[in-house]
């Protein structure tokens, strides 16, 4: 059988394009790495999904090499495996869309134009999209719709252009704390913002609102209220789903891709046949694909003549910061506010979004605030060294443990700001390291910009000061150049040039007709933002032109 | 599925398995790296009033479980069993005797010892993470009886809970 459209990864990247296809009546099919899990499937069971990385493949299975570069320019390489060094996220359908915590913010104008905005950094290879804003706008509405983002819009200095006047789901219900935190920030002079969330607060499209159990992040949803995309897009649509399927090749003639080779379960090889192939399985997986399927049109890898594919990785930049806050410079009435479980914070600041400094414009970021996850093994393990970071135990570790755990609370934030696209980043073939199916290991090049730090420090000390007014103790600060592994884009830029970029303006490949790469792969340079809502947006877009293809 | 038997949880143990301890070129003594590492989980988390005793925490059921766990690496085993080695031959250095017949006192002090040493560090906070797993994963594992260590900390579970063991 011949598939109109054969999708390989089925996260945000993939589904929104499943989801519209097989809607509007194509034959679609998505190839899965992973297993197909619905809501019955997920407990909140810290011990298998924190503890032994259930949703992850295993390291002696499946594994990168990462070769780290240093500023003197020295590489030391990291066999992923040995050093326990992971770079996968969620290895199911809807892929780590089901783990995310859908912090979604959309991406502003200006991040669509930021060479011409900002101009040049050297080392950095910073270009503006080819498309702006006003193109994903109405997408970035659909995804609010359709995935369903919860939210209040606020006016403040960087608010990005809207159609709609408010999202469409109310906002999800918020400690009381966030009050003390919105009095600070207003006594700062900082504007406090709403983050929206991917999480309906009530049943609406078919699926259970929010239970409020907590353990959002990390944690498949079992009410279906987080917008998967599994739960919002591949169970809403009759496209067939192979999980459990690796795609290592792809065929492809000069012009057209003919031919999907998958691993099954029982490491059976099968093969698919489609009139277009898109490609989606995260950003680093999708640069290893092409790159793995050489043929004699290609012999660097599926449409990479140029050289492109691989180059430009990204990850977010920034860092994370925390500071506790305890019970005895509180009421007892806050005292009970702070400990209330389920709740969310969902507070933001986006008030550097730009700034300037030493008279110079700087593209800044975003700073989210939340509680720390509510994983108590987790936190529990934390306590286990003390201010100078010796090993505690015996009754004076158990007195810490009970007092921080049942008298104070961690408020933490994140900070993300771009990571500057280098030619030192990105995606190749390690030689010599093979997966279980014995295909080469994706080699990740690692590399960032120093610009990147002293972004993400100017806008950690907005956030330190934030929890020092709000009297928070042991705040603690760690902005740094370590790439999360969740917050990956880059490797198949698109572009108007094709020496310069893998895919057109529409996520196409210059080189073939038929191959589409709809992850976070596109993106040039990533915002600063989460990017889950941009990808999900443009996947959308991409739905469209498709559409209008399959229909000439 | 958990290992919910006593015979397969004994059978099935590399941590019922021997140590064997040699002074020289001569066998000193040979020691069982359960009843090794459940006298150091009493050390690490002593029982009192106020939390969950040995029994709730259950840790040494617990450990064995998830040593089977396909999920933990082998590396991860070996470093166990080898810090149980190495342990007790501080021990046997030390006072000349192995770790479970040392007095409390004299056990403190080798464990202090041990965690100014970067194994010692290591091996310390690996046994007290999967004593901490025990204590507060939930109780289909096992450990955690009657949710004792919930309760201990105010901890309110997320819903819905695992109907089983996956390891």
């Amino acid at each position: 059988m011949k598939y109109d459209i054969c999708i390989v990864g089925s996260g945000a990247g993939g589904a929104p394009i499943a989801y519209e296809l097989s809607n509007a009546g194509y034959k679609v099919v998505v190839l899965e790495k992973g297993p197909n899990y619905r809501e019955e499937d997920f407990s909140k069971d810290e011990v298998a999904v924190s503890r032994r990385d259930l949703y992850t493949p295993l390291l002696k299975d499946e594994r990168h090499v990462i070769n780290d570069r240093e500023e003197d320019g020295s590489v030391t390489r990291y066999d992923g495996k040995e050093y326990s060094w992971s770079f996968w996220n969620g290895s199911m359908v809807g892929g780590s869309s089901n783990l995310m915590s859908g912090y979604f913010h959309r991406m502003k104008p200006d991040d669509f134009r930021l060479k011409s905005k900002y101009g040049k950094i050297d080392g950095a290879n910073i270009v503006d999209w080819p498309i702006n804003y006003d193109d994903l706008e109405s997408y970035y509405t659909k995804v609010e719709e359709v995935i369903g983002v919860s939210g209040n819009t606020v006016k403040h200095k960087f608010s990005e252009p809207r159609t709609t006047k408010n999202f469409p789901y109310q906002m999800l219900e918020v400690s009381g704390v966030t009050k003390w935190f919105d009095s600070t920030c207003e006594s700062l002079g900082y504007e406090s913002i709403p983050t929206p969330r991917a999480i309906l607060p009530h049943s609406a499209l078919d699926r259970k609102g929010c239970s409020y159990s907590n353990f959002c992040g990390s944690y498949g949803c079992s009410t279906g209220a987080k917008g998967s995309a599994r739960a919002a897009l591949l169970q809403m649509c009759d496209a067939k789903i192979i999980s459990d399927a690796f795609v290592f090749k792809l065929d492809s003639t000069k012009s057209k891709i003919t031919k999907a080779h998958y691993y099954d379960k029982e490491l059976k090889h099968k093969t698919i046949e489609a009139k277009i192939f898109v490609v989606a399985a995260q950003a680093i997986e999708s640069s290893r694909l092409l790159l793995n399927s050489k043929n004699e049109y290609f012999v660097n890898g599926l449409a990479n003549n140029s050289g492109q594919v691989g180059k430009n990785l990204i990850f977010s930049a920034g860092g994370i910061g925390q500071g506790r806050i305890r019970f005895e410079k509180l009421t007892k009435e806050q005292q009970r506010e702070l400990m209330q479980p389920g709740l969310f914070f969902n507070r933001s600041l986006q008030a550097w979004y730009e700034f300037k400094a030493k008279d110079k414009k700087y593209k800044g970021g975003t700073i989210d605030f939340l509680f720390e996850h509510a994983n108590i093994i987790s936190r529990a393990t934390r306590e286990m060294y003390d201010e100078n970071g010796e090993l505690m135990w015996g009754k004076k570790l158990q007195k810490k443990m009970h007092k921080n755990l049942t008298t104070s609370r961690v408020l933490t934030f994140e900070v993300f700001n771009d990571w500057l696209p280098t030619d030192y980043c990105n995606v190749t073939i390690d030689d010599k390291a093979k997966d279980k199916f014995g295909v080469n290991v994706g080699a990740i090049n690692l590399y960032s910009h120093p610009h990147d730090i002293e972004v993400g420090n100017h806008l950690a000390k907005k956030a330190k000061r934030v929890l020092e007014e709000m009297g928070a103790e042991e705040i603690s600060v760690s902005i740094s150049s370590a790439p999360p592994p969740n917050l990956v884009a880059g490797g198949c830029r698109f572009g108007n040039n094709p020496k310069t970029s893998v895919l057109d303006l529409n996520c196409k490949a210059h080189e073939l007709s038929n191959l589409y790469v709809t992850d976070g792969s596109f993106m040039p340079t990533g915002g600063s933002v989460p990017y889950t809502w941009t990808i999900y947006a443009n996947s959308f877009r991409v739905a469209d032109v498709i559409m209008d293809e399959l229909k000439v | 599925m958990i290992l919910n038997s006593r015979r397969t949880f004994l059978k099935n143990s590399f941590l019922t398995s021997v140590v064997l301890l040699t002074c020289g070129e001569k066998l000193f003594a040979a020691v069982t790296p359960l009843q090794t590492i459940a006298m150091v989980h009493k050390d690490l988390f002593p029982d009192s009033d106020m939390i969950p005793n040995a029994d709730n925490i259950n840790a040494s059921y617990y450990l064995n479980s998830i040593l089977n766990h396909s999920r933990v690496t082998d590396e991860n085993k070996t470093f166990i069993r080898n810090g149980v080695k190495w342990l007790n031959e501080e021990s046997v250095t030390k006072y000349k005797k192995i770790y479970t017949k040392l007095s409390s006192s004299q056990r403190q002090k080798i464990l202090q010892e041990i965690a100014q040493t970067n194994w010692g560090d290591s091996w310390i906070n690996t046994i007290m993470s999967y004593l901490l797993e025990a204590m507060l994963g939930d109780p289909v594992y096992g450990g955690n009886r009657d949710e004792t260590g919930w309760k201990w900390l105010n901890h309110k579970s997320g819903m819905p809970r695992p109907e089983e063991a996956l390891v």
